[in-house]
Formats: structure tokens, C-alpha cells, sequence
């Protein structure tokens, strides 16, 4: 199994950083966490699927609207380490899931520790975060132009 | 003289042609639409066959009608087709990709 957020680590870097978290089993439809939850820990996915949801407005009911799905080897639950420590967005299986948990506590220390294997992780981290503001920016830029369209129509 | 007398009578000969000709199809347009009402209605007596769904489709419902579950697929199915689409166009940055119609049926 490999890992987004371990890229480019040594097998012995890759081992002491999972050692850091905890396995933790996802119920099929149960949650990870809740948007506005404190986000203390990363979550790798190890199996299963998470949808990371939003919640709009549908006929005066509130639904969560898929915004992402996270498949194996992909990281959940990076606002565990962007300030203000806070998740945007609901994290659910639809499936049962497995993830590691890593608190965010554990993280900083093993970066003091060891800060060649902490810019490696840093790194792979942006590289995630990168993918969704490009994502989410283009989606936002298409919307925009669908809006403009029917507007001038 | 002969010449002239022959190019006389082929131009009459082929005048008269083009006359009877256009007399022929100007008397089946009138029989035609003197014998239209006794035909039966094409359109009633053969049944649809090349879009027979499309035929028996039921009126299209507005948004208020549309089941919430119904909505809620569509609007995960847009999602998934503009990551597709914006997947694509991350990978391969083109103003055409950016601008590439969806099929999504949740915006058309």
C-alpha cells in the first residue's frame, strides 16, 4: 500500500510515520468527522472510499452534496494541519472504510525530529492541496461561465 | 432552307415536349390534392418505429416535480462529470477544455 502523503520517503520513514497514528474501521454510512468538527488528526486512507460532502439548501431541507471522493492511498483531513484546525467539509463511508489516524500532536514532533522526511511530507502535502484548489477553482470557473451564458442569453 | 425548316420542326417538336410534360406534372399536383382527402392519415395509420420511446415519452416534468432523490443523483452525477471535466482540463490546460459543454441533464 502507498501512501499520497508519503511519497518519496524511506521504507523506514514511511513505517515510523504510520506508526504515529492509529487504525481506525469506518462503518458503511457512518461519519469520519462533521464539517466544523476540530480537526486534530490526518487520515490515510488504507481501504474502502470517503465522500467528503457539503451541505446546500434542497426545498428547504438541508442535503449533503458530494464534493469529493477519496479512494486508498489518499489523504483525508488535511485541515489538521492548516490553522485554524477546523474541517470544512463532512467525511462519510459509503462503505465500510479503513483509515489511519494521525494526530496532528505527532506529526509536528516527528518534523522537529526528523525535518528532511517533514519537508518531504510538507511537500506532498501541497501537492494535495494544490490538486483541490486547482479542482475546485476550475469547477467554480466553469459554473461561472455556465452563469454568464444564461445570463446574456 | 431544308436546315432551317428541320431546326424549325425539332425546336416545335421539343417545345411541345416540355409542354406536355409540364402539363403531366402540373395535373398530378391538382389530381393529388383532389384525391388527398380520401387517403387515410399516414401519420395515424403506420405506428412510430424509429423512436417509439421517444414517441410514448410523457411530458418532460418541471424542477418542482422531480423526485428529491432523483435531483440528489443529478446533481452528484454534475459533480462527478465537471471533476471529470476539470481533471481533464488540469492535466491538459486548454481554454477549450475549460469551456467543454457537460451532458450533465442537471444544466441542460
Amino acid at each position: 500500500m502507498t501512501y499520497e502523503l508519503l511519497n518519496d520517503l524511506t521504507s523506514a520513514e514511511v513505517e515510523r510515520v504510520l506508526e504515529l497514528g492509529a487504525r481506525m474501521i469506518v462503518p458503511s454510512g457512518a461519519p469520519l468527522f462533521r464539517l466544523g468538527d476540530a480537526a486534530d488528526c490526518l487520515f490515510l486512507t488504507t481501504r474502502g472510499r470517503i465522500r467528503l460532502t457539503l451541505p446546500m439548501q434542497i426545498r428547504g431541507q438541508e442535503e449533503n452534496i458530494l464534493a469529493e471522493e477519496i479512494s486508498a492511498g489518499q489523504t483525508v483531513g488535511w485541515s489538521a494541519l492548516i490553522p485554524p484546525y477546523l474541517f470544512t467539509l463532512t467525511a462519510t463511508a459509503p462503505v465500510e472504510a479503513e483509515v489511519i489516524a494521525i494526530p496532528r500532536q505527532a506529526l509536528h514532533e516527528y518534523f522537529a525530529a526528523n525535518p528532511a522526511a517533514g519537508c518531504r511530507i510538507t511537500q506532498n502535502l501541497a501537492v494535495v492541496i494544490g490538486h483541490r484548489l486547482h479542482l475546485f477553482q476550475t469547477m467554480w470557473l466553469r459554473e461561472m461561465q455556465r452563469a454568464v451564458e444564461v445570463h446574456s442569453a | 432552307m431544308e436546315m432551317l425548316l428541320m431546326g424549325l420542326c425539332v425546336s416545335a417538336f421539343g417545345l411541345a415536349v416540355v409542354a406536355l410534360a409540364f402539363r403531366a406534372a402540373t395535373r398530378a399536383e391538382s389530381s393529388d390534392a383532389a384525391v388527398r382527402p380520401d387517403l387515410p392519415l399516414a401519420k395515424a395509420a403506420v405506428p412510430a418505429r424509429l423512436f417509439p420511446a421517444q414517441a410514448a415519452m410523457p411530458p418532460a416534468l418541471t424542477p418542482q416535480q422531480v423526485p428529491i432523490e432523483l435531483l440528489l443523483l443529478q446533481i452528484e452525477n454534475h459533480v462527478r462529470l465537471e471533476q471529470a471535466a476539470a481533471e481533464s482540463f488540469i492535466e491538459f490546460p486548454t481554454q477549450a477544455l475549460l469551456r467543454s459543454k457537460t451532458t450533465s441533464p442537471f444544466v441542460n
